[in-house]
């Protein structure tokens, strides 16, 4: 990463008046800024149940006794703080075309912490390629960004990207569910989709936000090209020409498709960014559009 | 069809090594990038087949043909390919026009009878050039080159021959002689340099040398012509004069005057020597001589004529009559006037100091009483004698046992019966003075300033010390006709060198001499050092010279005066007569004579603009199809538009 700050203090006043969404109900103390369908100790009435043994007294409907003789119980909307977690692909496939992709990555981490640490949310922080990564959780206020920095500095791209068992890990050593922002390019020889169906299916709203460099969608070599797999060092002789290329930016473009179809179907959000687009125009725009924050 | 600058092997070579290493660049270029990627796993989804494992193979051949024959046009380009056979390829040649101070002459049958003479002999050399010129094959280039002493080139090698012809038309007689070895060598070089065929190498002249410059040993070049100028005229010239002062009589002007016969017939002419407050024989001017000489074939004749005068003028010499060649009939020469050094002495004693004053004719020495002093009306220098004036001359001064309140340089001792230490004989005002033994009855010792002269002291201290500046002084601090040195040859010596360095323009010796351009050769005195020459132009600048076995030896390419400075003595050469040749150069028999008769035509057609034209089109035509203009293209028509899809 340059020596640049990640984020200038302009762009960072830009981001005080954004908030993050999400659109699932998530149980939780009170205290967020999202409302959830779960009932807890609000002020705002939700519904009534039946009174069991051992509900707390203060919270029967005298009113309904009296009238009715039979106990129920008032149950009240709460606002409940749900963990926001993010997670860092720092493979070494995100180091290709000189770390374009990682930096990138790391600076739209840090907007998002921002905008987080503005409301007072609980961010935590994962980085992962082939298993997760150490976590760093900030929270209160805009004051504790300057960790976070120093947190997205110190990441260093290592290892091969395997989301099976980063996912298998996380959702053992993380029991609550919450908002899931996975940063990556998702270039998993093994598949990520399952992975990723595997944390929405265990509650987690997902936000996928799949970087790409230019050259990784549309090449520019023409030739004969040995070209090397940058996790496996894997490689491969080919000639490339226009219909190659042609056909490569289609095969790209099916498997963002295919990223895109399965966060739709799980309820969750995708955004597809080129890292030639800059990064306040991906967050006032993408991330505005599909409800990422507002 | 023929190469003009390469020849057909050379160009093989060269394109043959050119196209070895574009091959080399071009597989090396195009042999097989390794590229790490993000994944493989869209490679393999958009099923590329693999290439075959001939790694070197020419994917572009259409490029590489491309550049190699961009390159072979550009190589034709270089060699100067040409249509036409080789004998008709353009030639360059070298004119060299002769522009000695001899073409100055008139030529013809009446050269010596000055009222029917026709034109000079530079006008016929002139019309000769001009017909070579237009018997030259019209894609000939031509360098004129003008030859005196000095080898002047006039044009490059032109195309244009009116350029030259114009050239030819302003080229002058100069003032020097021809130098034919330098003109023909750097002709044959300056064509070795040119990248075409060589021509001929011309000269157009009359070929008289100096005597000693014209070297049997001489390479005659092989494409040489000459085109003779005839030059039949009788020429008698002064050669040199010379005008110095008489040693005994410095009232007295000795002027030598030295003529030659240049031509081939025994001719008596008359000498005019005049003298004059003007140059041109001015009305005033005074006829000094007028001698009648009779001047062999091929030699020289000196003549010695005194004349007495101390103003200033100029002296004329002319030879009459007229010849063809009128130019070293005249000469003129400037004399300076005769200064005399006035010395007002003020002394009560002037016996004592009469017999130092007065042995030089060029001292006029007043002797007054001290009460008759009188300031601002002394002279060029005073001499006080035990005197202290009421107020301090303005001129030079000598103070000679002064009141000590009265001493220009202040008294630091008064000391009786002291022995004398020593001269400071490493200065002018203390050399040659040896006389040491003897005692000081009574004497001043002075206070020396940091930039005073030390000339005599005791051990005390300076009695003898001078102050150079505006004025200079000398005091002795004891009257020297009233010591033991009244009988020493020091006493004498001291007042000599003293006046010569209160004074030293008017003890300057003059040696003036009116000669020719060229290089100046003067013997020097052994004494003169290095340090103490100056040669100047009359312009005031400076002329670069050498010192060579005890001789000073300047070269002058132009009519002027340049006077040397060699200590005490001034050099004044005038260099205003012309250079002439003695000896005539011996045209080699195997050079070709005569202006040729036929005009060669045709000639072969250079189509190298055409080769490099399309040399060059060749390659850019090459990277805009194959090159990175494409690449960059093709990066811009697949620029990345995927935001749609985000959303």
């Amino acid at each position: 990463m340059s020596s640049t700050p990640i984020l200038d203090r302009e762009f960072l006043e830009k981001l005080e008046r954004l908030t993050l969404q999400w659109q699932k109900s998530f149980p939780g103390l009170v205290g967020g800024h999202n409302s959830s369908r779960f009932a807890g100790a609000g002020q705002e009435f939700l519904d009534h149940r039946n009174f069991h043994h051992g509900d707390d007294l203060r919270a029967v409907n005298w009113r309904a006794y009296l009238r009715l003789e039979k106990l129920f119980l008032k149950m009240f909307q709460i606002e409940p703080r749900v963990p926001v977690r993010m997670l860092i692909d720092n493979s070494r496939s995100m180091a290709t075309y000189e770390a374009v992709k990682f930096d990138y990555a790391r600076r739209l981490a840090g907007a998002l912490c921002y905008v987080g640490l503005v409301r007072l949310d609980t961010i935590e922080i994962h980085s992962f390629s082939d298993r997760l990564g150490q976590r760093f959780v900030c929270s209160g206020g805009r004051h504790r960004f300057g960790p976070v920095v120093e947190c997205l500095t110190a990441m260093r791209t290592e290892g091969h990207t395997n989301f099976v068992s980063v996912v298998r890990q996380f959702i053992s050593n993380y029991a609550q569910r919450g908002l899931l922002i996975v940063i990556s390019d998702f270039l998993d020889d093994q598949g990520c989709e399952r992975a990723l169906q595997y944390l929405a299916d265990f509650g987690h709203e997902l936000l996928i936000i799949h970087v790409w460099a230019d050259d990784d969608r549309t090449p520019p070599w023409d030739g004969e090209l040995e070209l090397e797999d940058a996790e496996t060092n894997e490689r491969i002789k080919l000639e490339l020409d226009k219909p190659a290329r042609e056909r490569y930016t289609h095969a790209f473009d099916s498997y963002s498709n295919s990223l895109q179809r399965m966060a739709v179907r799980t309820g969750g959000r995708y955004v597809g960014i080129s890292t030639s687009q800059p990064i306040e125009e991906v967050v006032f725009g993408p991330l505005v559009r599909i409800r990422g924050i507002a | 069809m023929h190469l003009l600058n390469l020849t057909i092997s050379q160009f093989l070579v060269l394109f043959g090594s050119v196209s070895a290493v574009m091959l080399a660049l071009y597989l090396l270029d195009r042999s097989r990038r390794r590229q790490v990627v993000s994944t493989l796993r869209f490679w393999v989804a958009a099923e590329q087949p693999a290439p075959v494992s001939r790694r070197k193979r020419i994917q572009q051949p259409w490029s590489l043909i491309l550049q190699l024959l961009s390159i072979g046009f550009l190589l034709l380009a270089i060699a100067q390919l040409r249509f036409g056979p080789q004998a008709m390829a353009p030639l360059d040649h070298v004119l060299i026009l002769e522009t000695s101070a001899w073409m100055g002459a008139h030529s013809g049958a009446g050269g010596n009878d000055r009222t029917s003479r026709g034109g000079t002999l530079m006008d016929e050399a002139r019309e000769r050039a001009k017909a070579y010129v237009h018997s030259v094959p019209s894609k000939d280039r031509i360098m004129l080159v003008r030859a005196d002493a000095l080898t002047t080139p006039a044009t490059a090698f032109e195309p244009d021959h009116a350029r030259v012809e114009a050239a030819i038309d302003a080229s002058q007689p100069g003032a020097t002689a021809l130098n034919i070895d330098e003109a023909l060598t750097f002709a044959r070089q300056i064509q070795t340099q040119s990248g075409r065929r060589s021509g001929e190498i011309v000269f157009i002249g009359t070929g008289r040398v100096v005597e000693h410059e014209s070297s049997p040993g001489m390479r005659i070049p092989h494409n040489l012509r000459v085109i003779p100028v005839r030059d039949s005229v009788e020429n008698c010239g002064l050669r040199k004069i010379s005008v110095r002062r008489a040693s005994a009589e410095p009232d007295l002007w000795e002027i030598y005057v030295t003529a030659r016969n240049y031509g081939a017939e025994r001719r008596s002419v008359n000498l005019v020597l005049s003298f004059g407050p003007t140059p041109g024989g001015a009305p005033a001017a005074v006829r000094i001589a007028a001698q009648r000489l009779v001047l062999p074939p091929g030699l020289d004749r000196e003549v010695t004529v005194r004349y007495r005068t101390r103003a200033a003028g100029y002296l004329e010499a002319t030879l009459l009559p007229h010849d063809g060649f009128a130019r070293d009939d005249h000469a003129t020469l400037e004399i300076p006037a005769q200064k005399n050094l006035t010395v007002g002495v003020y002394s009560d004693q002037p016996e004592l100091l009469r017999p130092v004053l007065t042995a030089s004719p060029r001292v006029n020495a007043a002797f007054r009483k001290p009460s008759e002093y009188r300031p601002g009306k002394d002279g060029d220098l005073v001499v006080l004698d035990r005197f202290r004036p009421s107020v301090k001359p303005e001129c030079d001064s000598i103070w000679i046992d002064p009141p000590a309140e009265g001493s220009p340089i202040p008294v630091r001792a008064r000391l009786s019966s002291v022995p004398f230490a020593q001269w400071l004989s490493d200065h002018p005002l203390g050399a040659g003075l040896r006389a040491k033994d003897f005692r000081l009855d009574a004497t001043s010792v002075f206070e020396r300033a940091p930039d005073d002269i030390r000339i005599g002291e005791v051990q005390s201290g300076p009695v003898v010390i001078a102050r150079p500046g505006k004025p200079k002084i000398v005091v002795f601090g004891f009257h020297p006709g009233l010591s033991v040195l009244r009988y020493e040859l020091a006493t004498p010596l001291l007042f000599a060198n003293i006046l010569r360095w209160m004074a030293p323009e008017i003890f300057r010796r003059w040696d003036l001499s009116t000669g020719s351009v060229g290089i100046v050769r003067t013997a020097l005195d052994s004494d003169v050092q290095d340090s103490a020459l100056k040669v100047i132009s009359d312009q005031g600048t400076p002329v670069p010279f050498t010192v060579r076995d005890g001789s000073l030896v300047f070269f002058s390419g132009t009519p002027g005066t340049v006077r040397v400075l060699a200590g005490d003595r001034e050099y004044v050469y005038s260099l205003t007569l012309p250079q002439l040749g003695e000896s005539r150069w011996q045209i080699p028999p195997e050079a070709r004579r005569g202006i040729p008769r036929v005009p060669q035509t045709g000639g072969a057609t250079d189509i190298w603009p055409w080769l490099a034209l399309v040399g060059a089109s060749g390659l850019l035509a090459e990277w805009l199809l194959f090159g990175s203009f494409r690449q960059r293209r093709l990066r811009r028509s697949s620029a990345p538009v995927v935001m749609k899809k985000a959303s």
